[in-house]
């Protein structure tokens, strides 16, 4: 690496330089028995530079590809985004606990073991369900060096159990699936079983719904496919060219008090933590909704130069990138959540709710796996219905609870979310 | 890799142990470029190289992949190992349905190439239409993306096929960006090819479009929600049959589910006798279409419903040997580091006699649907957003409205297609296919516009 470096001010560039080399073995179930094995080794580079002021990347898989890096960096640079900063001299970084040892130590057989497991689970509920499963080991090493001195290296692990099914009654499709993933050897088959049980059970049995005003309770899962607009406009780039609604408002109350959302690269056990991003800042833990007040956005060197910020670790050579997001959780377990519901809709999972323009912070999504809920029962499943709302006036106005368990979801760590106010839309006859 | 890639590659096969084997060897030059606002964001240069192995034994698959390309024959083991401990386990017999070997080198003979295009010509070129959308009236911001690929793929297996495709992907969205009072609409002139970078020429009027699109955004009202009739533009349409149908058609998902099967039994009616969809790769061009899947095997058309009625399914040679059908050229791998699954292609509805004057006629409330970012099916049930909607009134295209989601039962709704248009258009976009965490893989669309009863349109209950 320090070759390419050397030779990068040699030729009057500055230069950050990011190497990762990582090796992932999934085994797959389907169709309620073994499918595959998948084994990814996989090398990167990454090379950004700034000459006369202009930013040019590169990046190549190929082995040994330094040398061609740095020549097609400098030759984009020329054409390359002005940028207003330079790469960071070395900081001090938090240390998060992200390797575990028992994850490369875990065996294909035993994760054969697990995945059978499941689906021998699955395959209790029905003769004509299909089950699938999966168990996936990671091991990641990442090294970033730059020009002015910055050189560290880290090794992180994560290890992921999912099962799931699909079962087809006439023209009735039900699917369910859950997981469990951490940077450690951690999951727990029992809960994992639970839900795909009481999924089953209970999807089975469709109800009707009327379109109208709903209290809705999102799962982990829910809530996690409504607050993509919250990310897109507490992006730095967004707020820097002013399409974001939120420029111009940190201090103000944005959203309701009960929320609060952290970015946190230096979480122990995070599955996005690091030590350093891709531009050399070093990750660390920052508010950026903070009970309810906007505190800070997502930015990377450039757009924190011009909005007067300072940098969070989020920074790549092309905007932000959260490491790991977090839901400040509530104090209610989520089951007493939903006794506390009169008359609502749990939504577990949802279709096309990522579409759309976020700036509006409209989130419209099919309703793919909800329950119907009167007097605090789950008493079946929805279906051909849409729900619709607005995430920032009902994160503001509409917020009624978070609950005090959380999930991690690959994208954030989620409580339970209830709100009220959301239209459901649906057919009529 | 280049002369000797072939030799390589059946060496390294001659050393399999499992039934089945096959390698792929892939190199893909990548130049992209963004623009945001005022600013150009990204200019960037990439160079992918890998490979994988894939090796079948007694029902269990093995898979490896790698960019380090120097240690084949250890790769071959290890995937034919991993193979066999499955293999042992299931002890299945799980055959491919058979394909005679070809050997073959598919030379690109692109229209025009976009990676022999100097750089500073597509910035230029990138420039102008950013600077267009930021001189629009009431336009606050841009974004401007382009991408082009050049890919060398070898592909082998442990029946003597070699195959050699030199591929091109071009494409890009050219986004003009409105706000006001909070407010932030967008709109975009979307393109792609598989043969010729000038698609990415000459769209000043599409892009004018957009921006103007965008603009009148701002002020239009959000969709009631409720139940309407819907006209489909032809990107919608196509966008539709691929989320409504053609996910459904593919066969892995059905080849081992009979109650699946039984759902898309040949000969099963799903729609008026007018209806007639199918997916190709022969249509050309168009992105995603290419001599050869990713299994070696030939790509061609191939009707899924024809006369309202299911007629086939899309296969890899695994699904088509356990549903004893042909395979369909529909294997493919977005790249190589992940095993070919059956995808689509250019999925089309075949045009009808409808002219859109018809099709209005009659609509006292209804939606009109220009184009979509984008849909998501889980089987039985379908959603997509449009890009741009107009509400129809007694029978005329009437006011802009916004955030409008469609959603429905696949099922249902093919039924309740009742005209289907004259028009018919092939639509190549940037954007591409999501399945088994392998996204985007460039597909394209085709299809008149299209009517449909009693659809779902999310949005604000007034």
């Amino acid at each position: 690496m320090k070759a390419v470096l050397d030779e990068a001010l040699k030729r009057g560039a500055e230069a950050t330089l990011i190497s990762s080399e990582s090796r992932r073995t999934e085994v797959s179930f389907d169709f309620n028995r073994l499918k595959n094995v998948e084994d990814t080794e996989s090398f990167g580079l990454s090379l950004q530079v700034i000459k006369d002021g202009k930013l040019g990347m590169a990046n190549s898989t190929r082995a040994g590809g330094e040398e061609e890096l740095l020549e097609k960096a400098l030759s984009v640079a020329e054409f390359g985004s002005a940028v207003s900063y330079e790469f960071p001299v070395p900081e001090p970084h938090a240390n998060p606990r992200m390797f575990y040892p028992e994850v490369t130590e875990f065996q294909l057989d035993d994760m054969i073991s697990v995945g059978e497991e499941l689906v021998g689970f699955i395959k209790t509920l029905d003769p004509a369900i299909n089950g699938s499963a999966g168990v996936s080991r990671n091991m990641i090493q990442k090294t970033i060096a730059n020009t002015r001195g910055l050189v560290a290296s880290w090794n992180k692990t994560s290890f992921a159990v999912s099962a799931g099914f699909q079962f087809v009654e006439g023209q009735n499709l039900l699917q369910s699936w859950d997981w469990d993933v951490s940077c450690s050897v951690r999951y727990d088959l029992e809960k994992i079983k639970a839900k795909i049980k009481e999924d089953f059970d209970l999807g089975r049995k469709n109800v009707p719904v009327e379109p109208g005003v709903y209290d809705i309770l999102f799962t982990p899962m829910g809530f996690a496919s409504i607050i993509h607009p919250i990310l897109a406009c507490l992006d730095g780039r967004a707020v820097m060219r002013g399409i974001s609604p939120f420029k111009d408002r940190i201090g103000e109350e944005i959203f309701a008090p009960s929320f609060s959302l952290i970015e946190d690269g230096a979480l122990d056990d995070g599955l996005g933590s690091q030590l350093y991003d891709d531009q050399g800042v070093a990750c660390r833990r920052t508010p950026l909704i903070d009970r309810g007040v906007l505190r800070e956005y997502l930015v990377d060197l450039e757009s924190a130069r011009r909005l007067g910020r300072k940098p969070i670790g989020t920074g790549t050579a092309s905007g932000s990138r959260p490491n790991n997001l977090l839901v400040i959780p509530g104090e209610k377990p989520w089951e007493d959540l939903l006794r506390g519901m009169k008359r609502g809709i749990v939504i577990d999972q949802t279709m096309g709710a990522w579409a759309g323009n976020p700036y509006t912070g409209t989130v419209t999504g099919n309703v793919s796996l909800g329950f119907l809920v009167i007097d605090g029962e789950k008493v079946g499943r929805v279906k051909d219905c849409m729900f619709s709302l607005n995430v920032f006036s009902h994160l503001k106005s509409n917020l009624l609870a978070l609950s005090r368990e959380t999930k991690n979801t690959w994208q954030a760590i989620l409580p339970y979310c209830l709100v009220g106010g959301v239209s459901i839309a649906t057919r009529t006859s | 890799m280049k002369e000797d890639t072939k030799d390589l590659m059946w060496r390294a096969l001659r050393r399999s142990t499992a039934e089945y084997c096959e390698v792929r060897i892939e190199e893909t030059e990548e130049t992209s470029v963004r623009f945001r606002g005022k600013d150009i964001e990204l200019v960037a240069e990439n160079v992918s190289v890998g490979g994988n192995v894939r090796a079948l034994y007694r029902g269990g698959w093995g898979f490896v992949s790698f960019n380090r390309l120097d240690d084949l024959d250890r790769k071959v083991d290890e995937a034919c190992a991993q193979a066999k401990i499955l293999g042992e386990k299931l002890n299945k017999d799980i055959r491919l349905y058979p394909v005679d070997p070809v050997v073959d080198r598919i030379a690109g003979n692109f229209k025009r190439e976009a990676f022999a295009v100097p750089l500073k010509e597509k910035i230029k070129l990138l420039e102008g239409y950013n600077l267009l959308i930021l001189g629009s009236p009431e336009i606050t911001s841009s974004s401007v993306y382009y991408f082009d690929r050049h890919t060398h793929l070898h592909f082998a297996n442990s029946e003597g096929t070699y195959i050699y495709q030199e591929k091109m992907d071009v494409g890009g969205a050219l986004t003009a960006i409105a706000t006001k009072d909070k407010l932030t609409t967008q709109e975009s002139a979307r393109f792609g090819s598989n043969q010729d970078y000038d698609v990415a020429v000459g769209l000043e009027e599409e892009v004018r479009d957009a921006a103007k699109a965008a603009r009148e955004m701002l002020h239009a009202p959000v969709v009631e929600a409720g139940e309407y009739t819907v006209i489909l533009d032809p990107d919608m349409a196509g966008l539709f049959v691929h989320e409504a149908f053609g996910h459904l058609s593919e066969a892995d998902s059905l080849d081992e589910d009979e109650r699946m099967k039984e759902l898309l039994k040949i000969g099963t009616r799903y729609g008026s006798d007018e209806l007639n969809i199918y997916d190709s790769g022969v249509e050309g061009p168009n992105r995603g279409e290419s001599k050869y899947d990713d299994e070696g095997v030939p790509m061609q058309k191939t009707y899924l419903i024809k006369g309202g009625v299911v007629v086939g399914h899309l296969h890899c040679r695994e699904s088509a040997a356990k549903m004893n059908e042909s395979p369909t050229g529909n294997a493919r791998a977005i790249n190589y580091r992940f095993p070919p699954i059956v995808r689509m292609r250019t999925t089309c509805i075949a045009p009808g006699k409808a002219t859109f004057d018809e099709m209005l006629k009659g609509i006292s409330l209804g939606v009109y649907v220009r184009g979509g970012y984008g849909g998501q099916t889980n089987g039985e049930m379908f959603t997509f957003a449009a890009s741009r909607a107009y509400m129809i009134r007694n029978g005329s295209i009437a006011e802009m409205v916004r955030d409008v989601n469609l959603t429905g039962n696949v099922f249902a709704t093919l039924r309740s297609i009742d005209m289907i248009g004259n028009d018919f258009q092939f639509k190549n976009g940037p954007g591409g296919c999501g399945k088994g965490g392998q996204s985007p893989l460039p597909v394209a669309q085709g299809s008149p516009h299209i009517r449909i009863q009693k659809v779902v349109v999310g949005g604000e209950k007034r």
